[in-house]
């Protein structure tokens, strides 16, 4: 029994050697290349602009942390500009990238439903690397959160039309 | 019930007896499992193969292990070389002290009994490398490259572990993560965190590395983020101590961003 399982383990190891190997031959994906010598979008707005919803996620496995802002036009509900700031690897730097490409122009329901999986099939991202990915996913999420919860601050705030009948009710 | 007890101690009576006797060494030790543990038939055959001529099909029926059977098992309380027969004089049990056959890794010993050390998270791992170095000198493959293919794996894969345990230890962040694997938590290295207070800190002194001119600045921030570091490795062994394994988890996720921001550092310089 013991012989099995050293044979099993030995066996155990041969694959994980395998495996690493073939990760090392592994290479970035031109898209992702292209992304990380030419970024688009990189900067910031003012987190304090009530136009600006600022998504801030990170992945704890890598100690990434990705910065994915949003301009909204207030009326239309049209996100106008998006803008990143990535410290991590290529694909987290990329994956980002993509999104704020992907969400400029579009209504803030609709980025809602950008999937990680969608942009790691963009970019042709291995399997472990599709955790940064969806750390795009949620920093999309995270920015319209934000904003929107800015929005309803201000609602409670900038409320100018019947303030004492707020006092009152309340 | 009653029978099969004195049948599994009978035949560890005889597997001890049978086992010290020299003709039944090398090969045998462990491999002697019984199908049918009511009958003295495999023993008697076993007498008469030992030779080695039918070795392999004799390995072929057998489906549990002894140590499943007998009261008392043969390895784990006692440990004995699978080699010459010794038993072992000394905890862990990596290699035999008589014939210095390396053993086979056995997966309870846990890294920390490896190196002799308690399961505590402030251990003294000034140490560490020389222990690892005495341990390198008995179990090293290249020191068993003419001996048999099977005591070529055990020191394969004993020296890999010895190594892994080491550098496991040695390393604070590593440490904390499989003091918590040996609790049954496992750290989801996968899921996104969103603790804005944190994460913007942590963006903020990554900007800060990016824009150092110096290396005295450098230096500074890799002097904050060890200082930041050191009050993570309490907190953890305040958490581990008290079980509060989730405040521990968190700990770790802490720690891990600034191990990150100290390798960019290092990068940079």
């Amino acid at each position: 029994m013991l012989r099995a399982g050293c044979k099993r383990f030995a066996g155990l190891a041969n694959f994980k050697n395998q495996t690493q190997t073939l990760s090392l031959l592994r290479f970035y994906h031109e898209r992702v290349v292209d992304h990380y010598n030419n970024p688009r979008n990189v900067g910031s707005f003012d987190k304090n602009d009530p136009t600006v919803g600022t998504g801030l996620v990170g992945a704890p496995a890598c100690g990434d942390v990705m910065k994915l802002q949003i301009k909204v036009d207030e009326e239309t509900g049209k996100i106008v500009d998006a803008c990143f700031k990535t410290f991590g690897c290529g694909s987290a730097i990329a994956s980002s990238s993509v999104a704020t490409e992907w969400v400029k122009g579009k209504q803030m329901e609709e980025v809602l439903s950008i999937k990680n999986t969608e942009i790691a099939k963009h970019l042709s991202l291995p399997p472990v690397k599709l955790h940064c990915s969806m750390l795009a996913e949620d920093a999309i999420k995270a920015a319209v959160k934000d904003y929107e919860a800015k929005r309803a601050k201000l609602g409670e705030n900038g409320d100018e039309a019947a303030p004492v009948d707020k006092a009152a009710d309340a | 019930m009653s029978n099969r007890k004195l049948w599994t101690s009978a035949l560890c009576i005889l597997h001890r007896r049978l086992y010290s006797s020299p003709r039944f060494s090398a090969g045998f030790h462990l491999n002697l499992e019984s199908t049918s543990v009511f009958s003295c038939s495999p023993y008697h055959a076993g007498k008469s193969i030992v030779s080695g001529s039918c070795k392999g099909g004799f390995m072929a029926n057998f489906k549990f292990s002894v140590r499943g059977f007998c009261s008392e098992p043969v390895v784990g309380s006692v440990d004995k070389c699978w080699n010459c027969g010794t038993l072992a004089m000394s905890k862990p049990f990596l290699a035999c002290e008589s014939c210095k056959s390396v053993q086979p890794v056995d997966p309870s010993i846990d890294y920390f009994q490896i190196f002799g050390l308690e399961k505590e998270y402030d251990v003294k791992v000034d140490n560490l490398e020389s222990k690892y170095k005495d341990w390198q000198k008995k179990l090293h493959p290249d020191l068993v490259h003419s001996k048999s293919e099977k005591e070529r794996e055990y020191a394969a894969e004993q020296s890999a572990r010895v190594i892994d345990a080491y550098y496991t230890l040695s390393k604070p962040l590593s440490r904390a993560t499989y003091m918590l694997k040996l609790e049954g938590v496992h750290v989801d290295e996968e899921k996104t965190i969103s603790e804005p207070d944190f994460l913007a800190e942590i963006m903020e002194v990554r900007e800060a590395v990016e824009e150092a001119e110096d290396s005295q600045a450098l230096n500074q921030i890799q002097h904050q983020m060890q200082g930041k570091l050191e009050s993570w490795f309490k907190s953890f062994a305040n958490a581990f101590k008290n079980q509060e394994y989730e405040a521990a988890v968190t700990s770790i996720q802490r720690m891990t961003y600034y191990e990150r921001v100290k390798e960019e550092i290092l990068k940079k310089m």
